[in-house]
């Protein structure tokens, strides 16, 4: 078996260690003797929907947004928007997951438009609250920055989140998972990412991956399903994920109450 | 202020005391400075760029207020008629220097990614720097990397003199910029710059096809640099006086880098070049920059690591070493080390395969290096695939993990510390408690007088 990656944008959105997912889905197929291979798609570059199998793009500074959302519009939407119609998996985290959208509206209240893979929208804070962005000093006072805890199904996923955009769901539109601890989505209705088809957009840097791989084998395993029917993946040995993900969840969650009681309920 | 709180030393930590020092008090003095006030800032190197402006401004026979002594002296310091204030700022923390202390220079070594989370994204940064120098006027001056895109494009259409310094030696250019790498495209209008050389990072050879914007030619130039493993570098450069040559007890490009920095800006003071040799060569390393220790028999290196950059570096540097390679690696995750350790996953750690006899992890993060090192192929001596080892804080204490590295190994064999800056303080605050080294800020001011 081989699975196709489409690694988007890697040196434009790749700022916060995204790349790590793209890692871990190399050695997790590589460990399972499949095959992987990773096209690297910048600018420019088109989407063939029939060729890959899980599409993955990370954060990126607002500049680079603005560089990537015609690329994504004009050269690579089309291939993006039917391999996701197709049941292709994907990941798009932070600015992906936001351009991902119906639109950005940024810091300097300009609107980006974005795929409306999502049915989501997603307004910068300080376009939100009128604040000037040059008068900002701090990164607290405007960003979502901090660990981000979330329940995904049973299970409870751990990672890292940093922006500054605030994201809205439509009605209809399902999302990724419920907030434990952080932000999430707008840090008003408890709700983390949203998900379309096989497609996940989330806030959750970490990277997400390595510490939640059943997250990653979820993605290989959707992946794989579509073209290659029913499949199942062989159980790895993940004692070093597991105590990473606890201690992390434990450095997370140390003062917060409300964790506790979710933990004691038997979530996890 | 923060050695008064008995935590430590506190010499890096003036961008954060300086945003609770009555800015008021701060302006004051510093028009009380006859000589004025220079500035460092950047991501990686501002240390050791202003301790050698400030050794050769010393030699020069000025009087130094610098930040190792520096801050909370001002109130009660008379200050002598040949004072200048050298001092290295956060990033963050330029624009309110400036305001505060309209320098008559401000240095800038480089930016990368650092403390996301604190810092905002390297974009906002240089977005900061552009507004906060373009209030700088015409007898100012600004001196910039130009192997640097988003540092050397502040040298664009601002009223203060820019000087420029650049690597010019071939022999350290690669062919492929490294992941790590932050700024690929051209400040001035978007596109893709082209790389002729590239030394580190983003830094290198640059012009863009679309625009036209290069890289400035530097006036401080180093032509020749000869890295001496960890010993130190010694760099043949070009200056508007004539060539000199630089010798740094400091290993690595990046060091070699930092002292043409720092060249080219006492060069602006007005400081003799060949005092700017006799300081550079007489730098004593800054908390965590290659401290070396002994400690039964054995030696240490320490090393500040805070960003996948300046973490790529040490490890090429380490595994550039002879011998056997022994590594301690330290992560922790309280503010000062940054929140996010997302970024220990751009650092190149499948380089270390196969290439060291001992490798630890350990800190608050310990198990977030420990799955870093399982992804990139790399045995961990400690914990084995076994993850068991790691799964209590005991086993995460520096501390602990350092002796216990210690008394493996051979006598006279190197132990390396690859540690983030609460982790290694911790770390450096046992040295000192049990005699192996003295508290860094006795280090400095003998160093300094």
């Amino acid at each position: 078996m081989k699975l196709v990656l489409g690694y988007l944008y890697p040196s434009v959105m790749s700022q916060y260690g995204d790349r790590g997912n793209v890692l871990t889905i190399q050695k997790r197929c590589q460990w399972r003797g499949i095959d992987v291979e990773v096209d690297h798609l910048e600018v420019g570059d088109r989407v063939d929907p029939d060729r890959v199998d899980l599409l993955l793009v990370g954060g990126g500074a607002d500049t680079h947004q603005r560089l990537v959302c015609e690329d994504l519009l004009h050269v690579k939407g089309d291939g993006i928007r039917r391999a996701v119609e197709d049941g292709a998996a994907a990941f798009a985290v932070c600015a992906g997951y936001q351009l991902w959208g119906h639109y950005y509206r940024t810091a300097t209240g300009d609107e980006l438009p974005g795929l409306g893979v999502f049915p989501a929208h997603t307004v910068h804070r300080a376009a939100q609250t009128g604040t000037r962005l040059d008068t900002i000093t701090k990164a607290g006072s405007v960003r979502a920055v901090g660990n981000l805890v979330v329940r995904w199904g049973t299970r409870v996923l751990v990672g890292f989140e940093n922006h500054g955009g605030r994201t809205y769901l439509d009605e209809e539109a399902r999302p990724f998972g419920r907030v434990l601890a952080g932000s999430g989505n707008n840090s008003e209705d408890g709700w983390e990412g949203c998900v379309h088809n096989n497609a996940i957009g989330t806030y959750m840097h970490g990277p997400a991956f390595p510490k939640n791989p059943a997250l990653a084998d979820h993605l290989i395993k959707t992946a794989l399903t579509r073209r290659y029917g029913s499949v199942t993946l062989d159980r790895l040995d993940d004692a070093r994920e597991t105590t990473a993900r606890q201690r992390a969840l434990h450095q997370a969650t140390a003062r917060q109450g409300r964790w506790r009681r979710l933990w004691s309920d038997g979530v996890g | 202020m923060s050695r008064a709180l008995g935590r430590g030393g506190g010499t890096t930590l003036p961008g954060h005391v300086a945003d609770r020092i009555d800015p008021g008090l701060i302006a004051g003095l510093a028009r009380a400075l006859p000589n004025g006030c220079v500035l460092v800032t950047g991501t990686n190197g501002k240390t050791t760029t202003t301790r050698i402006m400030a050794g050769a401004a010393r030699a020069a026979g000025l009087e130094v207020i610098t930040n190792p002594e520096g801050s909370n002296r001002l109130g009660v310091l008379e200050v002598p008629d040949s004072a200048i204030g050298i001092f290295e700022v956060d990033e963050g923390a330029l624009p309110g220097a400036i305001e505060t202390l309209s320098p008559r220079l401000v240095v800038i070594t480089n930016l990368f990614r650092d403390q996301l989370d604190r810092y905002f994204e390297v974009d906002f940064i240089a977005h900061l720097w552009q507004r906060a120098l373009s209030a700088l006027g015409p007898s100012a001056t600004v001196v910039l990397n130009a192997d640097d895109p988003q540092v050397a494009y502040l040298g664009e259409g601002i009223a203060a003199r820019v000087m420029y310094f650049g690597l010019e030696d071939r022999q350290w250019a690669r062919a492929v910029l490294e992941h790590a790498a932050d700024s690929r495209r051209c400040p001035h209008c978007s596109h893709d710059l082209v790389y002729e050389m590239s030394f580190y990072a983003h830094l290198g050879h640059y012009a863009c096809k679309e625009c036209g914007w290069r890289r400035p030619d530097p006036r401080f130039a180093a032509w020749k640099v000869q890295l001496q493993g960890i010993e130190g570098s010694e760099s043949q450069t070009s200056t508007p006086a004539g060539d000199r040559t630089l010798r740094l007890p400091l290993p690595g490009l990046y060091n070699a880098c930092n002292a043409l920095a720092a060249a080219a800006a006492s060069s602006c003071l007005g400081v003799d070049p060949d005092l700017v040799q006799v300081a550079a060569q007489g730098t004593v390393c800054a908390f965590g920059r290659f401290e070396r220790i002994s400690v039964e028999g054995k030696n240490a290196v320490l090393l500040l690591v805070k960003n996948p950059t300046g973490f790529n570096e040490s490890l090429r540097l380490v595994l550039a070493a002879d011998g056997l390679r022994y590594l301690l690696l330290g992560l922790n995750s309280n503010s000062p080390d940054g929140r996010d350790v997302s970024w220990i996953w751009d650092v190149e750690f499948e380089a270390c395969a196969g290439r060291v006899e001992y490798l630890a992890v350990s800190g608050q993060r310990a198990n977030d290096l420990a799955l870093r090192l399982k992804y990139a192929g790399v045995a961990d001596s400690r914990g084995g695939p076994d993850a068991s080892a790691l799964s209590s804080p005991e086993a995460e204490d520096i501390v602990r993990a350092f002796f216990a590295a210690i008394e493996q190994m051979p006598e006279r064999e190197t132990l390396y510390v690859l540690a983030s800056y609460t982790a290694l303080w911790t770390l450096r605050r046992e040295l000192v408690q049990r005699g192996y080294l003295a508290p860094f800020f006795q280090q400095v001011e003998g160093a300094t007088r």
